[in-house]
């Protein structure tokens, strides 16, 4: 009579461990920070031999918890000034009639040294700046900047603002940056 | 099947039709600037809604919630308002004209528009041409304290037909100002 033949406690916990594992993953909001820089030789304040190309990426619920941990004092010094403060109505105000605005290019200007466009897409507000020593693109969720500054006290510096903002950012390239000395950055979100 | 996929794209399309319509209801304010000297092109295309939004919440120094503050002189007993409806009333023709050596100017009404022309003969050699239907004139509200309500003067732009409201064209830069 033959044996029959299962899985082993442990072998079912390794699986069951990877598979969580996994999943948590891919659940996660994940931002990766990508630096290359193509040219090293106008860049000697680097001290650079050769090309570097660097990718960290970080869940963002981990940077917010790590962002729990900064002490509050370190924001005593980084009050909003009252003229700030004053407009919140009107900031939100124009956030929430921006969103409700149907797509369309915004502003474009022209210029012999620059160029630039916002553009509002679903819930993003495009940017790009095309200028002589540096191209720029950036991708703002309308929807995360509102919920952040709604959730702001408008009086304090408050660091989790940015992953208000991080969480409802589309899939993508959140800001590129590429200058003309070689240097490219981009921070993507995934 | 084909009668199904017929009234399948109806159903659809009956359905797509309400959302097209409010797309298309959205009035835009435009302005495009064009410097000649840097041959630098601004080009500015905004909800009506997002600007009146703008507007009526901005409190800052001589502008309050979509009121313009004028620092008339008080001795000045001008009732605009009963100017602005004096205007919006008049037949069509020519209000003013005046030619000298330093500018042309022209106010006529016409077919339910305001036309006013300045051509500038020195200096920047500026012409200006502002289009104002009487849509607007009844928008121009002035206030108790020399106040005016700019908001309710674009408000008035969800009811002009669409078209240009200020040319301005000069050595400097050019200036463009629609409604669609």
């Amino acid at each position: 009579m033959k044996s029959q033949r299962g899985m082993s406690t442990l072998g079912a916990v390794l699986l069951a461990g990877t598979v969580g594992l996994l999943t948590a993953t891919l659940m996660m909001d994940w931002m990766v920070v990508d630096v290359h820089v193509v040219d090293v030789s106008p860049n000697d304040d680097l001290e650079l031999d050769s090309p570097v190309h660097v990718k960290v990426p970080f869940p963002l619920v981990v940077a917010s918890i790590a962002s729990s941990f900064i002490p509050d004092e370190a924001f005593e010094g980084a009050e909003i000034p009252p003229e700030v403060t004053a407009q919140k109505d009107l900031v939100l105000a124009s956030i929430r009639a921006l969103l409700e605005s149907p797509d369309a290019a915004l502003v474009t200007v022209k210029a012999e040294d620059a160029n630039v466009s916002i553009v509002k897409d679903g819930d993003t507000l495009r940017i790009a700046v095309d200028a002589d020593d540096a191209v720029v693109h950036c991708n703002i969720p309308i929807d995360g900047v509102l919920e952040a500054l709604e959730n702001w006290d408008w009086q304090t510096a408050d660091p989790h603002m940015i992953f208000d903002v991080l969480r409802a950012a589309e899939n993508g390239d959140l800001v590129t940056v590429a200058t003309d000395d070689g240097v490219r950055v981009a921070v993507k979100m995934w | 099947m084909k009668r199904s996929l017929f009234a399948l794209v109806a159903i659809v399309a009956l359905m797509a039709a309400p959302a097209a319509s409010a797309d298309d209801s959205t009035r835009w304010v435009n302005v495009t600037v064009t410097e000649n000297s840097s041959n630098t092109n601004v080009e500015v295309h905004l909800p009506l809604n997002l600007v009146l939004t703008v507007l009526r919440n901005v409190d800052v120094e001589n502008f309050h919630k979509g009121h313009v503050d004028f620092d008339l002189d008080n001795d000045m007993d001008i009732n605009f308002s009963e100017i602005m409806a004096a205007v919006k009333d008049a037949p069509d023709g020519k209000f003013v004209t005046v030619t000298s050596d330093e500018a042309d100017v022209s106010v006529h009404k016409q077919a339910g528009m305001l036309y006013v022309t300045v051509n500038q003969k020195e200096d920047e050699m500026a012409q200006v041409e502002v289009t104002m239907p009487m849509e607007m004139m009844g928008a121009l509200t002035f206030g108790d304290e020399n106040t005016l309500d700019v908001a309710a003067l674009l408000g008035s732009f969800d009811k002009l037909p669409n078209g240009e409201l200020v040319k301005v064209t000069s050595n400097e830069a050019n200036v463009r100002v629609w409604v669609e």
